[in-house]
């Protein structure tokens, strides 16, 4: 075996080879059960972060500081200023109080005619022309409100709209729906109720579908009356649903702005100037940016503040259950 | 709004080449010094090509001149400075353009070169030191210090704060308030002899006879053509509460009658706005209602326009600037336009102090120097005399002694005369940076008392008052805070 040189690599001690099979610490830190997850939500954090956290503090800040864009001046701290002027405008509580109504009547309104709505439509599904009849059904809500509001406007006009023309064919004198006060909040709450029942019937519709079938036909074989069927087996089971539907709704009225800012402009007078259209007038138009953001805080609390009625309301008897 | 489709109206080849003939002749022997031969050497921008934003009130004709005449500029840049040019226009409705304008600006950005502003905002685009003050700049140049036809535009379209010298705009379009009417109709067979048995006087015919009558007289013609049983109704007014529509007639209505709404010099509104005069002018306004078609409430300038286009009314209390589009080719000759109702005072004169139109240019002070370079040869080319006749001659308002003395100006358009009548009756309102906070409140309780929401105009003026004295006094305009009434006031 002369000359049978034979080279070896160089042996590699074993617990070095463990090492080389080993994963690096980075690979070990992705393989750690908490990062891999965090790192996927990243994206979503960094843009929740950066288009919700930091405006919303951005606005809390804000609020503190007497700021006008158009003042030349920087802002000033003022401490609680803004919030005092707006708690003693009577004007920002005569808004309030007018949108409350408004999300009332509204949602109160759009809640029932989308039940009986839906109702209706869960009970006739061999009916021919369903599948069309809810189609249209839907269009209102899915058109933009601007759109929506200038059919309404221009439907509602005095001299050539649609509905005038009916009015007057039967005898009646003609109506100035948006421009007179005594009609024009009616006018605009029937144009947001046409707009969203369409929403309330889809949600009755999704709570139907989440009630088992077998307590139904129980409720049947039993002979129970509609009004029982309805309140123990579907509203028992869809409640959760519908009641999302509905806090959905209010936050949505709570906020409407769109379609007054088209229809009416908050007139005539302060009429239909719900207090997002305040809100919109006073950031927009006038930049008080201090003032709007003191404002725009009050009525994130507001809609906070819905969002835990409602969920207390819905939660309320499995806890007087759970404390009996 | 229909404004967009606003073609001048045709008034007729003869008389249109007549007067520009005239005011060629006249406005060269004026400015001697600027003719588009001459050329400039070293210019700057000699060789580059430049694009200009032009941002103004979508819809409103005078503003879409601005950059429909710009290839002309184009043509004259080339020749005389030697850089290429070409230019976009964005546009708003008044309702929104200040917003698009003060989003941007707030931003330092050069998104708009040049702009056209509301003469209201002055105030608050030069607070912040968005837009160029121009006082150096008119200094240097000869070219910019234009001798305007009256006081009243200077005062409106060029200085904040008022009474000061501080310039930061230069007039683009001039406007006042007028009446145009049908003449046809006031000639039709038997309306003559009818309006004099009902009345028992003469019905007015020529633009003196107009000149001469009060509300009062007014009131009685307006009455004679309201005929609702047969669609016809007697005018068009503003009374939306969109922007300034029902202000700034009001207001007009209130100086007129020998009220007003504040005092500049200490910020005071309470006791001036909230005063027994503007009450009464509050109900004479209001009182104009029924002889206006049903839905007129929400009547602004493009509501007006297709009421009387539509022949729906005798007349129409309108902006001259809309002339264009208020006096269409089948109106053509059918139409006169005006002076607006007098109010008689004391001595039994018939006076006039109405609102005052009208938009500015201005600058953004973002530019950076090709754009500003741009911007203010433009605007020097603006007001060449052969520049402000083609403006005139596409329904454009210029505002220069030159163009408006020159002779034949009066007749090319039948809303000329009315123009320059009205320039001398018409004064300005707030140029205040807090004007849109003040507006808002204003529109809302004038509407409100015409809409029939608030019953008693004294409370609607005292609840403007106190909020407005309120706004002035919070920015440290006012001297007085708001008296202790103002609590809870609502409307």
């Amino acid at each position: 075996m002369s000359g049978d040189v034979r080279t070896f690599a160089p042996v590699t001690s074993p617990p070095a080879a463990l090492a080389a099979r080993r994963p690096g610490s980075f690979t070990r830190f992705l393989g750690r059960r908490d990062v891999m997850p965090t790192l996927l939500l990243m994206p979503v954090l960094i843009f929740f972060i950066v288009w919700n956290v930091i405006p919303t503090l951005w606005l809390l800040g804000l609020g503190f500081y007497r700021f006008s864009l158009t003042s030349g001046r920087p802002p000033r701290w003022t401490g609680l200023y803004n919030y005092t002027s707006i708690i003693n405008d009577a004007g920002v509580w005569a808004d309030l109080s007018r949108t409350f109504v408004f999300v009332i009547l509204a949602v109160g309104i759009e809640t029932l005619l989308g039940m009986a709505l839906g109702l209706l439509f869960w009970n006739s599904q061999r009916l021919p022309g369903r599948r069309v009849a809810l189609t249209m059904l839907f269009a209102p809500m899915v058109l933009t409100p601007v759109a929506s509001g200038t059919f309404w406007r221009l439907i509602y006009d005095p001299v050539f709209g649609v509905l005038n023309s009916i009015i007057r064919a039967f005898g009646f004198q003609a109506v100035s729906f948006l421009q007179e006060a005594s009609t024009a909040f009616g006018a605009v709450l029937a144009v947001d109720i046409w707009m969203w029942t369409p929403f309330m019937v889809l949600m009755t519709l999704a709570a139907l579908a989440s009630v088992p079938k077998a307590e139904l036909e129980a409720a049947e074989i039993d002979r129970l009356p509609w009004h029982q069927r309805l309140r123990l087996v579907v509203l028992y089971h869809g409640k959760f649903i519908l009641m999302l539907g509905i806090l959905l709704r209010t936050i949505d009225a709570f906020k409407t702005m769109d379609l007054i800012y088209d229809m009416t402009y908050g007139g005539p007078g302060s009429t239909t100037q719900l207090v997002a259209m305040t809100l919109y007038r006073r950031a927009f138009e006038a930049f008080n940016m201090g003032w709007s953001s003191a404002l725009a805080v009050i009525l994130l609390l507001i809609s906070i503040a819905f969002t835990a009625t409602f969920i207390f309301v819905l939660h309320w008897r499995e806890r007087r259950a759970e404390a009996a | 709004m229909s404004e967009t489709d606003g073609r001048p109206a045709r008034i007729g080849r003869r008389r249109v080449l007549g007067g520009a003939a005239a005011l060629t002749a006249a406005s060269t022997l004026t400015y001697p010094k600027y003719v588009f031969s001459q050329t400039e050497k070293n210019h700057p921008l000699a060789g580059k090509s430049i694009h200009m934003a032009v941002l103004g009130v979508a819809g409103w004709l005078p503003s879409s001149l601005s950059v429909d005449m710009s290839p002309d500029f184009a043509k004259y840049a080339k020749a005389k400075y030697g850089y290429d040019v070409s230019f976009s226009f964005a546009g708003a409705p008044f309702g929104a353009l200040f917003q698009k304008m003060a989003t941007s600006l707030a931003t330092r950005s050069q998104e708009y070169n040049i702009m056209i502003s509301d003469s209201q905002w002055l105030g608050a685009l030069a607070t912040p030191k968005w837009i160029v003050k121009l006082n150096d700049i008119i200094a240097k140049d000869p070219a910019l210090n234009i001798e305007w036809y009256a006081p009243v535009i200077r005062a409106a379209y060029q200085v904040y704060p008022d009474g000061t010298d501080n310039l930061w705009g230069f007039p683009q379009v001039g406007d006042t308030i007028s009446i145009f009417l049908r003449k046809d109709w006031l000639e039709a067979p038997g309306e003559a002899e009818a309006y004099k048995a009902k009345y028992g006087s003469d019905m007015p015919k020529t633009w003196e006879d107009f000149e001469k009558m009060d509300l009062e007289d007014w009131k009685k013609l307006l009455a004679f053509f309201n005929r609702p049983e047969k669609g016809y109704y007697g005018i068009a007014m503003q009374w939306s509460r969109e922007y300034d529509a029902l202000s700034c007639p009001l207001m007009s209505f209130m100086r007129s009658m020998g009220g007003d709404i504040w005092d500049p010099k200490t910020g005071q509104v309470q006791g001036i706005m909230d005063s027994q005069v503007n009450v009464e002018a509050m109900e004479a306004y209001k009182s104009m209602l029924k002889y206006n078609p049903p839905g007129a409430l929400n009547y602004f300038i493009a509501e007006v326009v297709d009421a009387f286009t539509q022949g729906k009314v005798f007349a129409a209390w309108q902006w001259l600037a809309t002339g264009a589009t208020m006096v269409p080719k089948e109106l053509e000759g059918k139409v006169m336009v005006v002076p607006p109702p007098g109010f008689k005072n004391k001595a039994g004169e018939v006076k006039r102090n109405y609102i005052i139109g009208g938009q500015p240019w201005v600058i953004n002070a973002f530019n950076d120097a090709d754009h500003m370079q741009v911007a203010f040869d433009y605007i020097k080319w603006w007001y060449l005399p052969e520049t402000s006749q083609e403006y005139l001659k596409r329904g454009g308002l210029p505002c220069d002694k030159a163009t408006l003395s020159a002779p034949g100006f009066d007749d090319i358009y039948p809303w000329n005369r009315t123009y320059k009548y009205m320039l001398q009756r018409s004064t300005d309102f707030w140029h205040d940076p807090k004007y849109a906070e003040m507006l808002s409140v204003q529109q809302e309780a004038w509407t409100g008392y015409m809409t029939g929401q608030v019953n008693n105009p004294m409370h609607a003026l005292q609840y403007v008052a106190c909020k407005q004295q309120a706004i002035l006094y919070d920015e440290g305009t006012a001297d007085k805070a708001p008296t202790s009434d103002c609590n809870g006031i609502r409307l």
